[in-house]
């Protein structure tokens, strides 16, 4: 599970009191359940190009807006336009 | 975990994959449940990854956690990121999943459940898999190039070029191909194409709310649209049963296969990328999703199979396809079991996501276990049904009779008890007016998973909804696979005539793009149009065409993977690419020269070309359909030939090299140490 410690920036930003008490014995929500949930959650945001556009907009340095997605629609497009679909 | 304690682990994991094998195998005159099939694939693909991938990556390829990847090195946060690996799994595993693993399955049926999911497992655990990893890894250490870029470098300049000619071919094909399925799917079927025509306005309302009110939040939009395709779902009922609307949306097979060519065109040409996106997203969402959810519902329902293992068909008499398990059962399941396409996959986005070099293994041979699975699931969607059922559905009028009388004859005289009583109150409960003579794979696998689905979630009373459902998300996903490809072949098109004439390569200069995507749509348009006035049904000929094409890509993946391997120095184990190779040389280079040359009119184009001029009066239609075979004969004749070309000059690669006659060197990018395994230690 080396490779999910590619995705504790988020989690490392929660008190260490409260990541305690995510793994003990009476947790509202296990830490394993939220690892997965929040690995599940970010493989989608990748399939999804949300990610993209969150590294769009740091790339920018722009905020989100109608104006910066369609920026980032068009940018898209060169790109994911060559880009085969296999059968 | 004690080394015995692990010891012992395997060996119940290996006895548990034998005994599940030897049932599937062994079983004969009773039906078994489709969890044999579910353990011998867990069982198969736990100890090709603990085994053959980890001898791969450590004797074979030598992954090097110490080296940075281009995903670190060229890091730009846009082509360029390093990725979880499991992200990096998904993603990739959502880019090779697409039709070809539950249409393929379903048509090889028709040999019985053995033939296929054995292929599955075999050639999965020792070809897809392989291929995917090596030639992943190999882009990698290549700062993510393409596979005809590592065929012209590691090669030679002939190896490029028919690398590049295989795209284009298996772009044209499989887009026929994937256009006939629709076409075969929705012909006759308002409430199908109903929902299809209503994901356009989804598409643009998803569009609108990604723009306008929450830009960029793609999974929310995307779950509103499948919200939006449920009801439109819904909504098709009432239009195929209302007479007044049910016209409007009941369309033959060549006014679709005209509306799904202008629609390519449109896709390829207009700027309508707006429109397509979200329904891009939309799709798939509706895949991933029903994937899982058929993964569920086989493992919770445990279906029984009524397929027998083997049918008569094995000796090539079959209805959906002529031609004997060897080689037609290994070239009509490609991407379950090793898929060219996929190497386009390894060597396109994915490699410039992979964070480490050993995660290669996991994202490359991992994914092709999952599209493997995909796979054995389509072969149960198919089974389940009784094999009469099965065969009324997927058999041409050409071969079993128009009328359902003579079909239900036929395919009864054949040993599988079918009667029209019983087909015409499953097309009541699917919703269709008739499930006679519906080729190409796809209204069989939704039937068969409406049958799972209905056991239990909802009953009989909703397996028109899930029949539907089966059909849009086919339909659906189908659809973006045709105008993602329609693009990627105009731009290697323009790409290859800027060499000609630069303007033609200036992907934003209209005339170009029209022309580009004019020539595109007409060459796959053709065989579309060739397919749908087939009066064997299309998929006779064009499937193992896809086939032939597309595993003639693998073989060129394999040919530039083997290269690889002999000038690193690692000959003695290049049998782990050399094997498959070989296996697919001999499986599609016999289905080429039977698909040309053999005598049956069935399987051999020429001969059909023959036996049409001889027995029937000139005419138009006759001049066509001769015409048509002669090409479809010239078109597997230069495929092959191609390919035999690279293979000729590979081996004069390997030869020379093994003799000394050319010292060996590789085209890698330089070592640069990776920051990640500091970052990882500290």
């Amino acid at each position: 599970m080396s490779g999910l410690k590619n995705l504790m920036p988020d989690s490392n930003r929660r008190p260490p009191a409260e990541r305690r008490s995510a793994g003990q014995p009476g947790a509202a929500v296990p830490t394993w359940f939220a690892r997965v949930t929040r690995l599940l959650l970010s493989t989608l945001r990748e399939i999804f190009d949300e990610s993209a556009y969150s590294r769009f907009l740091a790339r920018h340095e722009m905020s989100s807006c109608p104006s910066a997605y369609a920026a980032f629609l068009r940018e898209q497009e060169g790109i994911k336009a060559r880009r085969p679909k296999c059968c | 975990m004690t080394i015995s304690i692990r010891i012992l682990l395997w060996l119940g994991v290996a006895a548990l994959g034998a005994l599940a094998l030897g049932t599937i195998a062994l079983h004969r005159g009773e039906q078994i449940n489709a969890m044999w099939l579910v353990v011998a694939a867990f069982c198969a693909y736990a100890l090709g990854y603990r085994f053959y991938s980890k001898f791969i990556s450590a004797k074979v390829l030598a992954l090097d956690a110490q080296r940075a990847t281009p995903a670190e090195r060229l890091e730009d946060g846009r082509d360029f990121v390093p990725t979880n690996k499991w992200v990096v799994f998904g993603h990739h595993f959502a880019a090779i999943a697409g039709p070809g693993p539950l249409v393929g399955p379903v048509l090889a049926a028709q040999f019985g459940y053995l033939p296929g999911t054995l292929w599955i497992l075999i050639g999965a655990v020792f070809g897809g898999c392989v291929q995917d990893f090596v030639i992943l890894l190999f882009s990698v250490r290549r700062d993510g190039k393409s596979l005809t870029e590592m065929a012209r470098e590691e090669i030679g300049r002939v190896g490029g070029f028919v690398a590049y000619a295989s795209v284009i071919s298996i772009i044209v094909i499989l887009l026929a191909v994937a256009a006939l399925i629709v076409v075969n799917a929705l012909k006759a079927s308002p409430w199908g194409v109903f929902t299809i025509a209503m994901t356009v306005p989804i598409a643009l309302l998803m569009g609108l709310y990604l723009r306008r009110l929450r830009p960029g939040k793609v999974l929310e939009a995307s779950a509103l649209g499948f919200i939006l395709v449920m009801l439109a779902i819904w909504g098709g009922q009432w239009v195929s049963q209302t007479p007044a609307v049910a016209p409007w949306f009941t369309l033959t097979a060549s006014t679709l296969a005209v509306v799904i060519i202008i629609y390519g065109f449109a896709a390829s040409a207009l700027p309508v990328w707006l429109l397509l996106a979200p329904r891009d997203y939309l799709s798939t969402f509706v895949k991933l999703g029903t994937i899982g959810l058929l993964a569920l519902g086989i493992i919770a329902l445990r279906p029984t199979l009524h397929m027998p293992p083997l049918t008569r068909f094995i000796d090539g008499s079959g209805p959906i396809f002529a031609g004997s398990i060897f080689p037609f059962a290994f070239i009509t399941i490609a991407c379950g079991a090793i898929s060219g396409f996929h190497s386009l996959i390894s060597s396109g986005t994915t490699p410039k996501l992979i964070r480490r070099e050993p995660e290669t293994r996991m994202v490359g041979y991992g994914a092709m276990m999952a599209e493997s699975m995909v796979a054995i699931m389509a072969t149960i969607a198919a089974c389940v049904l009784e094999p009469g059922t099965y065969f009324a559905i997927n058999s041409p009028a050409g071969i079993v009779g128009q009328l359902p009388e003579a079909a239900v004859a036929t395919i009864s005289g054949w040993g599988f008890p079918v009667t029209g009583t019983g087909m015409h109150a499953l097309a009541q409960a699917v919703g269709e007016q008739t499930l006679f003579n519906r080729t190409g794979g796809a209204p069989a696998f939704a039937v068969g998973m409406a049958h799972i689905f209905s056991s239990s979630l909802g009953g009989q009373a909703v397996m028109a909804i899930w029949y539907h459902f089966a059909i849009m998300f086919e339909a659906l996903f189908i659809l973006t696979v045709l105008d993602a490809g329609t693009r990627v072949g105009r731009f290697m098109v323009q790409d290859a005539l800027g060499h000609v004439w630069k303007p033609l390569g200036r992907t934003s200069w209209y005339p170009s793009i029209l022309a580009t995507s004019a020539l595109i749509v007409a060459a796959w348009g053709s065989f579309l149009w060739q397919g749908v006035k087939d009066p064997l049904g299309g998929i006779n000929s064009l499937w193992p065409l896809f086939g032939i094409s597309n595993q003639l890509l693998a073989t060129v993946a394999l040919c530039v993977a083997t290269t690889i391997i002999v000038k690193m120095g690692k000959a003695r184990y290049s049998p782990v690419t050399l094997v498959p190779l070989a296996w697919l040389v001999a499986v599609t280079f016999t289905a080429s020269w039977q698909k040309m040359f053999d005598a049956n009119p069935r399987i051999g184009f020429l001969a059909h070309a023959r036996q049409l001029a001889s027995s029937a009066a000139p005419s138009h239609e006759i001049s066509r359909l001769i015409f048509n075979d002669r090409l479809d004969a010239t078109v597997t004749g230069v495929l092959v030939c191609m390919v035999a070309l690279i293979l000729l000059e590979s081996a004069f690669m390997w030869m020379s090299v093994l003799s000394g006659r050319m010292q060996a060197r590789v085209k890698e990018a330089p070592f640069v140490p990776t920051r990640f395994a500091a970052e990882e230690q500290g």
